[in-house]
Parts: structure tokens; sequence; C-alpha cells
């Protein structure tokens, strides 16, 4: 009883300190995870084999780290096999910014469709969609929305409604794939999904999902960017694809290897390689190739981010030992009276309404061993509910500006260029777009999967 | 004006600090930046004013605002941010003006031509210019005096280091009551030229 309680006030404490940002994230988790060590473990439940199953370190050990063996998940604890694969991407992704790749990408989109604003407004959206399903949104939206501005200054249209569309699609991307989102990257390596897997099921939903974004953004925003953007444009006044790149040779690196992961990963499940592997051979490959950037890449790398996530497992941990999740998920279950039907609908709209406020990563992590014992205990099929989770937590963070990190930086980097995004501006329309694409995920889910 | 002469007003609500700073501006015959930074920036940035507007030296509000690696959602911290950029270019282009709040003293330190200022009052004259100005009663003026006052302490503390109105922060801190905002000003250019010999 007191490691349940401790482990609950330490919990909660954490998603106090992490809304007021009193202090940095990381800090909050790191701090939490020592005090559920000491009380929840030490002093509640007097086991050391809980702090040694928590802490997880032998996973890395294991074959099944580094290759599918078929045994599914990575269990409870830290999952060393997330921070992997997120290290990986990170080192990639920053290997691809320093070339000018994401820029060089997006200004020949602007080229391509002769910079007229609401092709560029429809292309843009397609790719914050596609780049991230692989690479993380906040990387995505950091560059769109800075190219974007350019080209609002340039051809005279208000940049915020592309600004927030592509927003809603980088997280709608996210949503689509493994990799995409690191809920889904957590919830993928706890219960062993692979990215095929994601695809063929999240990435589904998205793509219905997608269908309606576009026309749903198109009309809310038809009128706002035609109001200076139809004049003729002087195409060579406008600054050239190749002047983005900033080193060929490493650009045409930077290609390959991010072809590669692409590849690596969406072939996983058949070459056996977890997205652990992946991770530490896409950095390696980045950090080789690299020469002398490797130092100034590993130093770019959010390290913050990484301890956080480390911080956060051991926490959900303690509640997962105590077995206060399980009373969760059997509160879920009394109340949705072992219909699933019900059960959908609660994980899916309670997820995306707590990923409007709440950061979704603390509270996918959270819902993980729910929808495990939800799945034992009324016999539900697991996968089914770990992509109404997925779903619910990537696309629920669209609706707030706080809701998800792409959000904050978009709305961020928008607003330091003066087109500033207010809380009342950002939820007239991205309110109605995630009710929308929640809706259509739930229908989907029901239709496809009951 | 030959030497650069960027100087910073901290003041307290009913103080007289923005006469001071307008007068100071006068007389060194440099641009005045107080309620029309705002436009300023709207007019470099070409952005509708409109866009900026209510966001003005407010703290952020911690609960609808969130940071990623260093990016704030917070409104209210992107504008501050904004105007800082905007202010440090200033000066960084050689432009001499005055400057009131926006957290100048902090944000502009590293110039060494900047002298900042805090001007304060007695509580009686703070009340009855606030009462005068704005045809308030006491107990009004009080409350707002009071409002007015900790929404600017909280600004400037979330963003420097320094407290909102620690004669510490400052090069010179002066309580315009004593010599009424004349006199005040007076001592202080004289202070400001004895500063620009040295």
């Amino acid at each position: 009883m007191l490691a349940q309680i401790f482990a609950v006030v330490i919990f909660v404490a954490m998603f106090i300190f992490i809304v007021t940002e009193i202090v940095e994230r990381h800090v909050v988790s790191l701090i939490c995870a020592a005090l559920t060590m000491i009380l929840v473990f030490g002093v509640g439940m007097g086991s050391m084999e809980a702090v040694i199953e928590t802490i997880n370190i032998q996973s890395i050990f294991r074959t099944e780290f580094w290759y599918m063996t078929g045994e599914g998940g990575a269990g409870s604890g830290i999952n060393w096999e997330t921070i992997a694969f997120i290290f990986g991407m990170m080192v990639m992704v920053e290997g691809m910014a320093r070339v000018g790749f994401f820029r060089w990408l997006c200004m020949l989109i602007a080229k391509l469709v002769k910079y007229k604003v609401i092709s560029i407004f429809i292309t843009f959206m397609v790719l914050s969609t596609i780049l991230a399903m692989f690479i993380d949104s906040i990387t995505v939206i950091l560059f769109l929305v800075a190219v974007t501005i350019e080209l609002a200054q340039l051809l005279k249209f208000n940049p915020i409604p592309m600004i927030l569309a592509e927003i809603f699609c980088a997280n709608l991307g996210g949503s689509a794939t493994m990799c995409g989102d690191p809920p889904n990257i957590i919830i993928g390596t706890s219960l062993g999904y692979s990215f095929g897997e994601f695809l063929g099921n999240t990435g589904v939903i998205a793509g219905v999902a997608f269908l309606a974004v576009v026309p749903y953004f198109y009309f809310a925003f038809r009128k706002e960017l035609l109001v200076n953007g139809s004049e003729a444009v002087d195409y060579r006044s406008m600054p050239s694809p190749a002047s983005a790149i900033q080193d060929k040779k490493g650009f045409i690196i930077s290609s390959v290897i991010f072809i590669c992961t692409v590849i690596l990963l969406v072939t996983h499940a058949q070459t056996g390689l977890t997205v652990s592997s992946i991770g530490v051979l896409v950095a390696i490959g980045t950090l080789v190739t690299a020469g002398k950037s490797a130092f100034v890449l590993l130093k770019k790398v959010d390290y913050k981010t990484l301890l956080f996530f480390v911080g956060l497992f051991v926490v959900i941990g303690g509640l997962e030992q105590t077995g206060i999740l399980e009373m969760m998920a059997g509160f879920i279950g009394h109340i949705s009276g072992g219909n699933i039907m019900v059960m959908i609908a609660i994980i899916i709209w309670l997820s995306a309404i707590a990923s409007g406020f709440v950061d979704n990563i603390p509270f996918a992590t959270t819902m993980i061993p729910i929808i495990k014992s939800l799945s034992v205990a009324y016999g539900v099929d697991l996968s089914v509910l770990a992509w109404t989770l997925a779903m619910g937590t990537d696309i629920g963070g669209s609706a707030t500006p706080i809701g998800a990190s792409a959000n904050v930086v978009g709305v961020a980097t928008a607003s330091r260029e003066g087109y500033i995004i207010r809380w009342g501006l950002y939820c007239r329309k991205m309110v109605p777009a995630t009710l929308m694409v929640v809706l259509i995920s739930m229908l989907v889910i029901y239709v496809r999967y009951l | 004006m030959t030497s650069q002469l960027i100087i910073s007003v901290g003041r307290e609500f009913g103080s007289g600090g923005h006469e001071i700073a307008k007068d100071l501006a006068e007389h060194y015959q440099i641009e005045l930046l107080d309620s029309n930074l705002l436009t300023e920036v709207a007019k470099h940035k070409e952005l509708e004013l409109h866009h900026l507007e209510g966001l003005e030296e407010k703290r952020k509000i911690k609960l609808f605002s969130r940071t990623v690696r260093g990016f704030s959602s917070s409104p209210e911290e992107n504008l501050a941010l904004l105007q800082f950029d905007y202010l440090q270019k200033k000066a960084a282009e050689g432009n001499s003006f005055v400057v009131v709040g926006r957290c100048s003293e902090n944000i502009l330190r590293k110039f060494k031509c900047l002298i900042s200022i805090f001007v304060l009052a007695d509580r009686k004259c703070k009340m009855e210019r606030v009462m005068k100005l704005y045809e308030m009663s006491e107990s009004m003026a009080e409350k707002y005096i009071r409002e007015r006052d900790m929404e600017r302490k909280r600004y400037h503390n979330s963003f420097c280091e320094g407290k909102w109105g620690d004669s510490r922060n400052y090069d010179l801190s002066v309580n315009s009551s004593k010599l009424g905002l004349d006199e005040t000003t007076e001592m202080l250019i004289e202070y400001i030229d004895r500063r620009r010999k040295k």
C-alpha cells in the first residue's frame, strides 16, 4: 500500500512539474526516477529485483535487443530499444540538417509547383506527412515552417494557415509509422510490433484521415491564402534549391543514409533487425561519414530528451510494479463493461483529450501496461488497442498549441518571426480537424477490426 | 550627437518614468521607444500591428505554454523575444535611443554606451499622479498601481536574472518624488553627461 501511494504521488508530482516547467522536464523525470527507486522499490517494496527489472540494463545484452527472435516486447522498465533508436535518428537528422537537405527539398518542391501558393500549401502538407513518417516531427516542422515563412515573405501571403496545416500533417504523418512519433516507437518496442505492422494499420487509418484533412484545410484557409498570394511571381527572384545545399558530398551521403534507413525500417520484419540495431547502425553510418563534423553532430543530439525518457520509464515502472496501472485497467474495463467498442472509444478519446493538454509521451507510456492488462483480462486483441492508443495520442496532440512537440516548435518559430499564433487562432481551426480525424480513426478501427 | 547613447528607463507605475524618458529623449534628440516599440517591430517585420497587440510586457502563462528544445509556445514570451531582438539589432547598428522597460537594462547590458536608470516614487505621489491621469478614485488607483507593478515585476523577472527594481541591476535608482520630475530629469542629464565623458 505504501509503495502504491509513493508511486502515485511521484507520478502526479512529475506531471505537475512537467506541465508547470518550473524545472526542465528531464531533471524532473530523473529526480522522480531516483525517488521511485528509493521510496517505491526500496522503502515501499524492499525489492532489489524490482530495481534491476526497471533499470533493465540486461536487455541490451540479450539477442532480441539487436535481432528479432519472435519474443515480442521490451518488457517493463527502461525501454533501451526506444532510446537507442531515437538516438540514432537524432544523429541522422542532425547530419541531414547540417548539409541543407530539408531546405533543399522544400525549395525544390516550391519550384516544381511554380511557386503557386495553393499548390505549395497542398504539396507542403503532403511533404510534412511523408517526412514525419520517417523523421521526428520537430525537425520536419522546424525546416518546413522556416521555408514557409521565407516563401510567404517573398510571395506576400499569410504563412499562418500553411503552418497550422503543416503542423497537423506532421502529427498525422507521425501516427502512420512506428518511428514517426515517440509514442509509436514506445508502443512498438514495448509490445513488439514492426514498422510494417504499424504502416499496415495506423498507416492505413492515417491515409484515410489524410484524404479528409487536405480538403478540410483547403476550404478552411483558401480565402486567407489567396488574399495576396495569387499575384504573378518572377521565378528568377526566388532562392534556388541548389543554394540550400551546404556541402555537396555530405548531401549525397546524407541522402543515401536516409534512403538506407527507410529501407531498413520498411524491411526490418523481414531482415530481423530490431529498431535499436537500425538506430545504432544509422548513428555509426552518419558519424563515420561525417568525418570531423562527427563531434559537432554528437554535441547536437538532444540528450535532455533521452534522459527524460530514461526517468520516465522508471517512474512508469514504479506504477507498473505496484499494480496501479492494473487497477486503472480494471477501472476502464469496468466502465466499458468488457465491451470492446466502448473500450476503444474510451481509449481513443481519453488519449486524444489528454494529449491535447499534457505531453503525449508520458501518457502513452502510462497507457501501454494498461492496454496490456485490458487485453489479458477481457481477451481483447492487444494490437487493436495499440493502434487505438497510437492514433489517440498522436492525433489528440494536434488540438492545442501545447499538445505535441511539433506544435510548440511550429508556433514558436512562426511567432519569433512576428506571426504570433495565439490559442484562439490555433484552436479555431485545429480542434475541428482533430475531432474529425479522431472520429475517422475510431470509425475505421470499428469497421476494420470489429 | 556623435557617440552612441542608449538610455534604459525602468519604472514603477505612476512614478513618472515615461515622462522622464520622454524628456531625456528630447534633450538628447534621440528616439524614444516605449509603447511605440510594438509599431516599430511590426513595421520592421512588415506585419499588421493587431497581430502583436495585447501581449506586451506580460509574463508567459506557464499552464498554457510549453517549451520544447528551447522553443516556447507562449505568445507573450515570443513577443518579448521579438522586441529584445529588435532592440539588440538597433543597438548593434549603432543607433542611439531611450527605451522604457522591456528588460532593456538586462538585454542591452553588453553595450558599453548603455546607461540604465530605475525610477521609483513615494506611494502618495504615485497615487496622486494615477488618480489625476486616469481619473480614478483612491482605492481604484491603489489597486491599479499594485496590479500594473506586479505585472511588470513578473514580466521582468521571468526574462532576467536580476530582480525588477533591485538597485543592483541599474546604474542609478532614483525616487522622482523627492525632486519632482523636472529636477529629477535635470539631475539625470547631469549624470548621463558625466558618464559620457568617462
